[in-house]
């Protein structure tokens, strides 16, 4: 391991020593994500301001052999941003601009830390807004959110996870230093405006990748105008069978979706009632009303009974200022979570039914989805006690996760060594040597997030 | 460790990071000046859960992040919506903490502390010089209402009180004062973690004002007023304290809602108001110094972009003005571009500490804007004192 005091010394050169720490009571805020997982320190913090800043810490981190991990808000599930072993926590904080907003073009660009809410707060300022984003509060940020191709409620029942259809170009700073630009900002004499050109979508290959193979310094968002009307619904079904087909209704016209947003919860106290919030879609108020009222039409056909849309407004518009209650019962775990087809649904609900609930006997874990453009994000999340329950929920967790994902559910959210890491490893896909094959091309000392998503071994 | 008693608390943080908000100055004066994830709320949960697992020890270099705090309780009301976890009391736990385990706090904080039990109040000053402001005015010993400036008011806005004594006079109050015997109410000593005196101070503080007969106190100060209101019966293991404890914020609504003065003078001026954490988000006072506002004829009240449960710190709270000056500066100058977007010629407020950190605010900027208390608007309107006091560029007698 290299010298804590010569790392500190070299930092301090490249950033000056008001943004560099390796002190222990700095550091312990970085040990931990929203996750039970263990603590897991890095030796210093070093919160850089620029790309020059972030190439030269590269340099040092190449040269003494010390991993960086990088940090976004510290909304992250999974052991996704922790320090797997002692190295650098890039705090990208101060990277948090608002580049330029394009009226015309209806792009954005930003820096990784500008959080959501920060760019929606300008956005609306005039008329517009971003296409979808995750649940995660205020200091959520639209690099951690790509980075590790988050979705969740709001719009993405009709935009899906980012970088389906959000993502234009990137700016990445590589483990070598070297910047590359994706899309047509690749084209130096172009612009930020299309994703798919020149050739191969190499957008594609950071988005999701969680920071493995590269910083992002830089993102050009699409974004639209912000929706005059919304319409929140809420109602209940007696059988998952009736939401899949509601599911397919909502979304079967592609490109043209009844809902930007659709989440199902089942309390584990009534694993019979199938609650579902929604945000109907549309820019002008013929169109809403048009689609609420099918919408309705294909609940009532279904048997679903409505109710008070409180709940619906509350979610929905929670989103960015923060939901309420999270954390009344104990603090939050995700679990049991992936993509799957919509017909798959009954997999993971049955999982958490008779498994979770009805052979483990653990009664406090609710089961949850949101629709995407033909799929789902479905989940399990509970709330539990620090620190008495966290093992407990750790291990509980870890056996579900390997029961939903030998099924039909795609992993989400890798993360490290106490994520869903040692489950992509064991299934050794070619997916998973061709990510190793490229890891150790852009970053052959393994310097970016060692151990997230591959661990160390892998790649000697 | 005085923490232990919040344990559970520090536990339930579910690092969600409501407390940080979606930009360094959007919330939180800690993360707006000091920048490190150790100085939110967040970051403050984890180093109190190491500290109980023994993990690591109140140390000097620690005592920024702590005492840097400024206790405006912006991330207590975030995490109301999440883990309802009690940050300013803990934070208060941690400092206390760091003096009870000998660990170097900063100095001035200490000096304050110092003064406070010493001299009687903050600046050190004598008895003679405390009552001052007071020269001219008339009280009315043993009327059981207690007229309690505090040290900022006595010792910083001497006109200022003047005129909030001649108004609540000449609506009819029976004001006593306790002149040289006036001692400052201990907020110095809780928020430093000089616990070990509090009790004593405490005791003393009270049998003084129960031997006058005071039945009522009424305090423009948010600090002496939740000393008098909240730490007193903590510290004596009480309920309530046998004394009412009024703000002025209540006081001035009564004024106007009981007719017990008349507003005749239009005050023909944009004003908009300043949320003191310690009256708003700690005790859910919005609303009664708007309503005085409001009922000022020609006044022109507008709203600040942060308001209420919302509002931002001035710059004042939690000892950071004298322990750290320049971070109190840089927050009292972001608030002050809140100001400044209204349009506004003249901001309310009232807490001395607020008027003092936004007026300093003004003098740095050179901004054309006047700093006043609610009071000092309502005794324009009223005729008592000339609106000359109105002027941006008005020099106070103090």
């Amino acid at each position: 391991m290299a010298n804590v005091g010569k790392i500190t010394k070299l930092l301090v050169k490249v950033v000056g020593s008001d943004r560099v720490s390796d002190k222990h009571f700095d550091l312990i805020p970085y040990g931990r994500d929203l996750s039970p997982a263990k603590e897991k320190l890095p030796t210093h913090v070093v919160m850089p301001k620029s790309r020059e800043e972030i190439q030269g810490i590269l340099k040092i981190a190449n040269m003494h052999d010390v991993p960086i991990y990088i940090r976004g808000g510290g909304t992250s599930h999974w052991d996704a941003f922790l320090a797997q072993e002692p190295g650098i926590m890039l705090d990208l904080s101060f990277l948090n601009a608002i580049v330029e907003i394009n009226e015309r073009d209806l792009t954005a660009t930003v820096q990784p830390n500008c959080t959501w809410a920060k760019l929606d707060f300008e956005l609306r300022k005039q008329g517009l807004t971003y296409l979808c984003s995750e649940a995660g509060g205020p200091a959520m940020t639209i690099g951690g959110s790509v980075m590790k191709g988050g979705g969740g409620p709001h719009g993405t029942a009709k935009f899906g996870f980012h970088g389906n259809q959000d993502i234009i170009t990137l700016e990445m700073v590589l483990p070598n230093g070297e910047v590359v630009e994706t899309g047509s900002a690749a084209w130096p004499s172009a612009g930020k405006f299309k994703r798919q050109c020149l050739g191969p979508d190499l957008a594609g290959l950071f988005i999701g990748a969680e920071g493995i193979l590269g910083i992002c310094t830089e993102l050009t968002l699409r974004i639209r105008p912000a929706t005059d009307f919304k319409e929140r619904l809420l109602a209940t079904m007696d059988s998952l069978d009736k939401v899949i087909e509601f599911g397919h209704f909502i979304n079967r016209h592609v490109g043209d979706e009844y809902l930007q947003g659709a989440y199902l919860w089942v309390d584990p106290s009534a694993p019979d009632v199938f609650l579902l919030m929604m945000d109907v879609f549309g820019y002008e108020k013929e169109i809403i009303e048009h689609r609420k009222e099918r919408v309705i039409e294909k609940v009532k056909e279904l048997g679903g009974v409505f109710g008070d849309s409180e709940p619906a407004n509350g979610y929905f518009d929670g989103i960015l200022t923060g939901l309420t209650d999270i954390f009344a019962t104990g603090v939050w775990h995700f679990f049991g979570s992936g993509s799957l087809r919509i017909d798959d649904i009954g997999v993971i609900y049955k999982i958490w039914r008779e498994e979770l609930i009805e052979k483990r006997g653990y009664t406090k874990a609710g089961f949850g989805g949101n629709f995407l453009p033909r799929d789902w994000l479905a989940f399990m999340v509970t709330n539990y006690k620090e620190p008495e329950e966290s093992e407990m929920i750790m291990k509980l967790a870890d056996e579900i996760n390997e029961l939903v994902l030998s099924g039909p559910v795609v992993p989400y959210g890798i993360g490290g060594r106490e994520g869903l890491r040692p489950i992509v490893e064991a299934r050794n896909t070619g997916y998973y040597r061709l990510l190793k094959v490229i890891k150790k091309a852009v970053d052959p000392k393994n310097i970016l997030q060692r151990g997230i998503f591959i661990p160390k071994e892998e790649l000697l | 460790m005085r923490i232990e008693e919040y344990a559970e608390m520090i536990y339930a943080c579910g690092r969600c990071e409501f407390c940080r908000g979606f930009d360094f100055n959007e919330r939180c004066p800690e993360i707006f000046t000091q920048k490190w994830e150790s100085s939110t709320a967040r970051g403050r949960m984890l180093i109190a859960r190491a500290l109980l697992e023994g993990k690591l020890e109140y140390t000097e270099d620690l005592a920024e992040r702590i005492f840097g705090c400024f206790l405006c309780a912006r991330c207590k009301e975030e995490c109301k919506k999440a883990a309802q976890i009690d940050i300013v009391e803990i934070t208060k736990a941690m400092r206390a903490d760091f003096v009870d385990h000998g660990v170097k706090i900063p100095e001035a904080g200490n000096e304050m502390a110092s003064l406070a039990m010493e001299k009687g109040n903050i600046f050190g000053d004598s008895p003679a010089f405390h009552a001052k402001w007071a020269e001219g005015l008339e009280f009315k010993k043993g009327s059981g209402i207690l007229f309690y400036p505090g040290c900022l008011a006595s010792h910083r806005f001497k006109e200022k009180t003047r005129i909030l004594v001649q108004l609540l006079q000449a609506a009819g109050y029976d004001l006593d004062f306790l002149g040289d015997e006036q001692t400052c109410c201990g907020t110095p000593l809780w928020i430093t973690g000089n616990m070990a005196e509090a009790k004593k101070m405490v005791s003393a503080q009270l049998k003084k004002m129960q031997n006058r007969g005071v039945k009522v106190i009424i305090t423009p100060c948010p600090s002496c007023f939740r000393a008098f209101d909240e730490e007193y019966p903590r510290i004596l293991g009480v309920e309530k304290l046998p004394i009412k404890v009024r703000h002025t914020s209540e006081v001035l609504e009564e004024i106007v809602e009981k007719k017990k003065i008349k507003l005749k003078h239009k005050v023909k001026k944009r004003v908009t108001y300043h949320d003191p954490c310690e009256i708003g988000r700690y005790r859910d006072i919005y609303e009664p110094p708007r309503k005085v506002l409001n009922a000022i004829p020609g006044l022109e009240f507008v709203e600040m972009s942060r308001k209420e449960a919302e509002s931002f710190c001035c710059g004042g709270g939690g000892g950071v003005k004298l322990m750290y000056p320049d971070y109190s500066r840089a927050v009292s100058r972001e608030r002050l571009t809140d100001v400044l977007a209204t349009g506004s010629e003249i901001v309310a407020t009232i807490c001395p500490a607020c008027e003092m950190n936004l007026t300093h605010a003004t003098y740095e900027a050179d901004a054309a804007i006047r700093v006043l208390d609610v009071a000092e608007l309502m005794a324009v309107s009223a005729g008592l004192v000339d609106e000359e006091i109105l002027d941006p560029y008005y020099i106070p007698d103090d």
